[in-house]
């Protein structure tokens, strides 16, 4: 698969004499379309990271290369119409006196003329179910239809790119289980290529592959069965596990020996089912 | 018409207890909680906290023991941080309570360790802690005013996973060991699961719940109506039933459920026979 994004021994300092770099030697690859999440505990340099990716960060080492543009001050911009990114706090990212005027913003602002500008903001807004909220204040939302109101200003510029840097960490079950399905249709509809920051272990076990970083540092990267599968270590790096995982655990401290590797819910769903069926 | 954001409330909550209030976003969560400490006072109805008794009459001047006695912890509470040393921020409430220097900085220093702070962070200014820490150190603030009732809005929102455990042991012990009643807002229902002893369910500014966890979790179809997740390790006890495991009461947390598991597995070697 073709890669959107490399990132090459990429080490940044938020000091220049800082003893402990943010991100020390960061290398991967982003495949085309993948959902690729990235998980750390608080402090670990993950959302360095995606600021990193798309300029808002000013690296000194490392090669950055985004839809085959290398990452330099003469290309941000550049880089910057591939990248959509959405934080966690929906309040710190709102422009517009209105919804809609929200969603303008980002077209306003590559001079979209004003008749394509119209049609497409709509449209964007349609998209993400907020259709009758176009004339409210955005101060007046839910957390959850601000992050919708965020993710339409992404959809109205068509990036190649959807960072999510905890975007769900601050919604509701709900909310937050609206705003993934919201992402997971946009993707598919516009192959889109998704890299999600998240503590949400089951966010993380739906994507296609998972990066763990640690102090700065890219620690794993596999997908999220082999992930999984090394539960003690995800707790040692301050990550939560999956269920099934901390079941096994349970069942471990009873005298009972589950099958190593990683199960979903409905593979050790059936290993129990038939270890207790067969008496 | 005016409506009314929590309607025709009662319940009522024993001394020592932890109480977890559960409920869609804008249910009246929030609302009812302010009521405790009465930054919101009823339009209707009232609040009894032990001696004190909050009504639609009643006036800011009498408010001040009660506000004592029951510590609020805001969502992000870490913003509300502002004084120079972190010392200073927790010592801030009792004296203004009226305790002297010396003794507001002395309590302050042991709120320090209470939330797992070591004493070198109190001279450092609270604006160069984490965000987990800065958290801690506002807990601090408010434990200092010494609350016999702790109440909590959703107080691990934002934190990562081995932050939020360690928040909600925190809170688990003040209980424990010190007697704290808690009361959690939450939308996290496997710490409901595992630290509540009693769970209120608000709808819409309604109370439709009551009772402890188990009374709560054990009707999937009436959660489902209510939108409501169960437990993880109640879905997965669940599923198993469904297939026709029976269990004698629907396990709550992933320690339960193992528990259930282990008391009927198959000896070594007894499927042979």
């Amino acid at each position: 698969m073709a890669n959107i994004i490399e990132v090459k021994h990429l080490t940044y300092r938020y000091q220049a004499d800082d003893a402990r770099p943010a991100l020390d030697d960061v290398s991967f690859n982003v495949h085309a379309g993948e959902w690729l999440a990235i998980v750390g505990h608080n402090g670990s340099g993950k959302s360095t990271l995606a600021k990193s990716l798309d300029g808002l960060l000013p690296f000194t080492t490392g090669d950055v290369t985004v839809g085959g543009i290398q990452l330099t001050p003469a290309t941000v911009w550049q880089v910057r119409e591939k990248i959509g990114m959405i934080f966690q706090n929906p309040d710190n990212q709102f422009v517009g006196a209105t919804v809609a005027d929200d969603v303008a913003f980002g077209l306003e602002n590559r001079q979209i003329p004003r008749d394509e500008m119209v049609p497409r903001v709509a449209a964007a807004i349609e998209q993400v179910g907020m259709a009758d909220f176009a004339h409210r204040e955005p101060s007046s939302l839910s957390g959850g239809q601000k992050q919708r109101v965020a993710l339409a200003g992404i959809v109205a510029i068509a990036p190649d790119v959807l960072i999510l840097d905890e975007a769900t960490s601050m919604l509701d079950p709900q909310g937050r289980r609206e705003m993934l399905a919201l992402v997971r249709q946009l993707r598919t509809e516009r192959h889109l290529t998704v890299i999600s920051i998240t503590h949400d272990i089951d966010e993380a076990a739906g994507a296609d592959r998972i990066l763990v970083i640690d102090d700065g540092r890219l620690v794993d990267e596999a997908d999220p069965a082999t992930i999984f599968a090394q539960a003690d270590r995800l707790v040692q790096l301050g990550l939560d596990v999956p269920f099934t995982a901390k079941l096994k655990a349970a069942l471990r401290q009873r005298g009972i020996e589950p099958p190593a590797a990683y199960q979903t819910t409905a593979e050790m769903e059936e290993w129990l089912w038939q270890s207790l069926s067969n008496t | 018409m005016a409506t009314s954001a929590v309607d025709d409330v009662s319940f009522h909550v024993p001394d020592h207890s932890y109480l977890a209030i559960v409920g869609h976003t804008g249910s009246g969560k929030s609302t009812l909680i302010q009521q405790i400490n009465a930054l919101l006072k009823p339009t209707s109805g009232q609040i009894t906290v032990d001696d004190f008794t909050i009504t639609p009459k009643t006036t800011n001047a009498d408010l001040k023991p009660l506000r004592q006695h029951v510590g609020m912890v805001f969502q992000f509470p870490e913003s509300q941080l502002f004084e120079e040393t972190i010392r200073q921020d927790i010592a801030f409430g009792p004296k203004n309570f009226g305790m002297g220097e010396t003794d507001a900085n002395k309590l302050a220093d042991a709120m320090l360790q209470t939330v797992g702070l070591d004493s070198s962070y109190a001279d450092r200014s609270p604006f160069e802690l984490s965000g987990g820490q800065m958290r801690r150190v506002a807990i601090a603030g408010v434990l200092a005013m010494r609350p016999q009732v702790l109440v909590l809005d959703e107080p691990t929102a934002g934190l990562d996973p081995q932050g939020r455990q360690e928040m909600m042991a925190l809170f688990a012990r003040l209980h424990r060991e010190q007697g704290l009643s808690i009361v959690l807002v939450t939308h996290q229902m496997e710490d409901v699961a595992q630290y509540a002893e009693q769970v209120a369910v608000m709808r819409a500014g309604k109370l439709v719940k009551f009772g402890t966890p188990h009374d709560v979790f054990r009707d999937a179809a009436w959660l489902k109506a209510n939108q409501l997740d169960m437990p993880r390790a109640a879905q997965f006890a669940q599923r198993l039933a469904d297939r026709g495991l029976a269990f004698d009461r629907l396990p709550l947390t992933a320690e339960q459920l193992a528990d259930q598991l282990a008391a009927r597995w198959p000896r070594e070697g007894a499927a042979h026979v």
